[in-house]
């Protein structure tokens, strides 16, 4: 009986810790979360409900925190997933149909598209009429659309701009007035016009743009045709002509080389750009959308060790040609078991009136965040300037802007009245799944082409391959 | 005598095994056989399950070069850092264990050489990232020095790109492959030597008679999981550049093709399942040549 009670036993204890070897996984994300809310992952004990919110930036967490002060019922848990090489896309992807799917999700204009048209997301047309009172700008809807279904939403609405630096602009074309020189940048010729001249005046120190890529979304968004049409590949004389110009920018030296979202780049904004040899180096203008000015180049206009600031010395113009440029929007998960809730958290995010004013005028500080959160991080705020979504909101505080932070970063400029100018003429119509893919494939081809590596040949038929690689059922050629 | 026979104890050794077994019906074989039969369907992650269409997967993958380049691109990336990786290995090892040198702080020498195994590949890649950018370091460096006369596109240059994740495979690698054969060179008896050495035999004559036989059954194993390890390239040339294996799909690794496809627009997990498939049997067929090759053809 003895070894009959060891032998089970023996059993019991092995099978025991094989259990707990498969429980470990599932129980792992409760642990951090644990620390990080102490209300988090805990709704039995507080009767909070937890509303589970994935993005790729730190943004929406005000909102989420926002959110809970209104309903203290509610503990929205927040995960960021960085957005680097596809990170973002790759965990969601992942957990998509496992129990551990979020149930709100963020998705970035390069992205949208292709889950607006799968099966993954929620119908949100119940929210369509309050996007009606708000006067939400059409294409923002437009691209949470697909066959007639609303499934996303937009707190942002993103206009492109182009913006310029007053000193360099007077010293080489004797005027820093935005109507004149959107006349001098009216159109692309234009544009490579004022590039020569700038080269001249500066001898060759100053670059018209920092990268080719900077003005790759305005080609791209005034294409005629998508990049699919009727499931074959589509390559739109408005490509054709940005790799052109890009050429001609490369050969001449109208551009800094300086690859976007990298140091150079980066270092072109606050006048701390120096090239191999040490000569320093200017950069001349950056097509920017509306967030590119609060997120990008007011932070940046600062050098890090403090020796230059370019703050004050920008203008915003239309440019040679209207585009937007990335925008995030939120959806529903399809299946999640909080539906409600999560439409209403959606609501409140992109259509809720009151929210979308605070959220661009500067009332969601730190301080106001950690009255509601104490544990919120220091770095956690909403400055004023995010573009919003809805133009009843934007043609109400307008005004405020005349005066503010950022009008004194554009020299007296109120850029939110020039967005509001741009932005019901933006089409979203071109914006399908497949083109964060098949753009991205387009790079690497043109870089070497850009290179002289590559004859433009060569530099077509290797991104077809790519693109047949990635879409097996797409016709290309 | 009856209680011997009811509970015979050489039963107990399965129970002990057990945990793996599952383990590894559930996560090791159960995810074979998954992508096996993904491969032949053309499923996707946004649409859901997908039919199955035979072997059209696997043709098209050889419909155009860019599966071919990986393989080759994979090959090429492994040998280039794997010869020079087990060269260099070696000639420390015996170094490191001549007992008529005794050489001092090998034990320090070899955690330093092992230290870069330590760093995570993700840090690596940036660094190496940073320092070849155009406005970084080494265009500084070589410009002011006067090697070159301009600033260039290091990463863009597909000959630079290939070297630079040979070079980074090497040097994280190299430190783990000399602990193994110093742990396998320790093991041989000394007495062998010392017989070797009272019969007049040369330090060559000692490594290439006594050592390098011994060591056989640990060189199969560095072969083997160092190809298993390399057919799998990806952490290094995936975040070297822009995670596509640009430039001009120089360092494209099967690894990178096959997360590409997984992560395209629509998630075709069919698709690259069939990558998965083709370096699984690929994989199979090296590592089965190797033993052949390598084994104790005496004893076989």
């Amino acid at each position: 009986m003895r070894n009959r009670l060891s032998l089970v036993v023996i059993f019991m204890l092995l099978l025991a810790t094989l259990l707990s070897a498969c429980a470990t996984p599932a129980a792992a994300p409760a642990a951090p979360a644990a620390e990080g809310e102490a209300a988090a992952e805990a709704p039995a004990a507080d009767g909070k409900t937890v509303l589970d919110v994935w993005s790729f930036t730190n943004e929406i967490n005000t909102m989420a925190v926002a959110y809970e002060g209104l309903h203290p019922e509610v503990d929205v848990k927040y995960t960021m997933i960085s957005m680097t090489n596809g990170e973002y896309q790759t965990k969601l992807k992942a957990a998509l149909g496992t129990a551990d799917a979020p149930d709100v999700i963020a998705l970035e204009a390069a992205f949208v598209k292709s889950y607006v048209e799968s099966d993954i997301l929620a119908d949100l047309g119940g929210l369509l009429p309050e996007a009606e009172a708000a006067q939400t700008y059409a294409f923002v809807t437009d691209v949470g659309s697909h066959d007639g279904v609303t499934k996303a939403f937009a707190y942002q609405a993103t206009p492109g701009a182009l913006f310029y630096r007053r000193s360099l602009a007077k010293e080489y074309f004797g005027t820093d007035d935005p109507a004149e020189m959107q006349a001098l940048l009216a159109d692309m010729d234009k544009y490579i016009a004022a590039a020569e001249v700038v080269k001249e005046k500066s001898g060759g120190n100053t670059f018209m743009v920092a990268s080719s890529g900077d003005f790759q979304n305005p080609y791209f968004a005034n294409r005629a045709q998508p990049w699919v049409v009727d499931g074959a590949l589509v390559v739109d004389p408005m490509v054709e002509q940005w790799i052109a110009t890009a050429k001609l920018f490369r050969d001449n030296g109208y551009e800094a080389q300086a690859q976007q979202w990298q140091e150079g780049w980066f270092a072109g904004m606050n006048d701390s750009l120096v090239d191999a040899e040490g000569n320093a180096k200017q950069v001349f203008s950056y097509f920017l959308p509306t967030w590119g000015l609060p997120y990008v180049l007011a932070p940046n206009a600062k050098a890090a060790d403090g020796s230059s600031d370019t703050s004050g010395d920008w203008g915003v113009i239309t440019g040679p040609l209207p585009y937007q440029w990335g925008g995030t929007w939120l959806g529903i998960v399809d299946g999640t078991d909080k539906v409600d809730l999560a439409t209403d958290f959606i609501r409140f995010a992109t259509l809720d009136q009151d929210n979308l004013k605070n959220w661009a005028t500067g009332v969601y500080t730190n301080d106001f965040l950690k009255a509601i959160d104490p544990e919120v991080a220091p770095d956690q705020q909403q400055a004023a300037g995010d573009f919003v979504s809805s133009k009843v909101v934007v043609e109400e505080i307008i005004p405020l802007f005349d005066d503010s932070e950022l009008s004194a970063f554009l020299s007296g400029q109120n850029s939110y009245g020039g967005f509001a100018e741009a932005a019901p003429s933006v089409n979203a119509k071109l914006m399908q799944g497949s083109d964060d893919a098949i753009q991205r494939a387009l790079n690497d081809p043109v870089n070497q082409y850009l290179n002289g590596e590559l004859s433009i040949e060569d530099m077509w038929a290797s991104w077809k391959d790519s693109v047949r690689n990635e879409f097996p059922d797409l016709i290309v050629e | 005598m009856i209680k011997q026979r009811r509970f015979r104890h050489d039963y107990y050794g399965y129970f002990f095994i057990l945990p793996f077994i599952v383990a590894f019906l559930v996560f090791g074989l159960y995810p074979v056989y998954n992508t096996f039969a993904l491969s032949f369907t053309n499923t996707t992650i946004m649409k859901g399950g997908g039919a199955f269409i035979g072997l059209q997967n696997f043709k098209r993958l050889f419909a155009d070069n860019v599966f071919m380049t990986a393989i080759i691109n994979t090959w090429r990336l492994w040998l280039l850092n794997f010869i020079p990786q087990i060269g260099i290995a070696m000639l420390l090892a015996v170094w490191f264990t001549n007992a008529r040198l005794r050489l001092r702080g090998v034990g320090i020498w070899r955690g330093l050489f092992y230290l870069p195994n330590l760093l995570m590949p993700a840090a690596i890649a940036a660094l190496f990232f940073s320092l070849f950018s155009y406005y970084g370091p080494m265009n500084q460096l070589m410009v002011r020095a006067g090697f070159i006369s301009e600033a260039r596109h290091w990463l863009q240059d597909p000959f630079i790109a290939r070297t630079l994740v040979v070079f980074i495979q090497w040097w994280m690698w190299f430190g783990s492959t000399l602990i193994i054969l110093m742990a396998g060179m320790t093991s041989i008896p000394v007495s062998l030597y010392e017989a070797a050495m009272v019969d007049g035999a040369t330090s060559a004559q000692m490594l290439w008679r006594i050592t390098l036989p011994l060591l056989r059954p640990i060189l199969i194993y560095i072969f083997v999981t160092s190809m298993v390890g390399g057919m799998q390239m990806f952490d290094i040339p995936f975040l070297l550049t822009d995670g596509r294996g640009s430039p001009n799909r120089s360092i494209l690794t099967n690894n990178i093709l096959m997360y590409m496809k997984f992560s395209s627009a629509d998630g075709h997990i069919g698709a690259s399942s069939a990558v998965g498939v083709m370096v699984f049997l690929m994989t199979c067929v090296c590592a089965f040549l190797i033993f052949r090759l390598l084994r104790d053809r005496d004893r076989a």
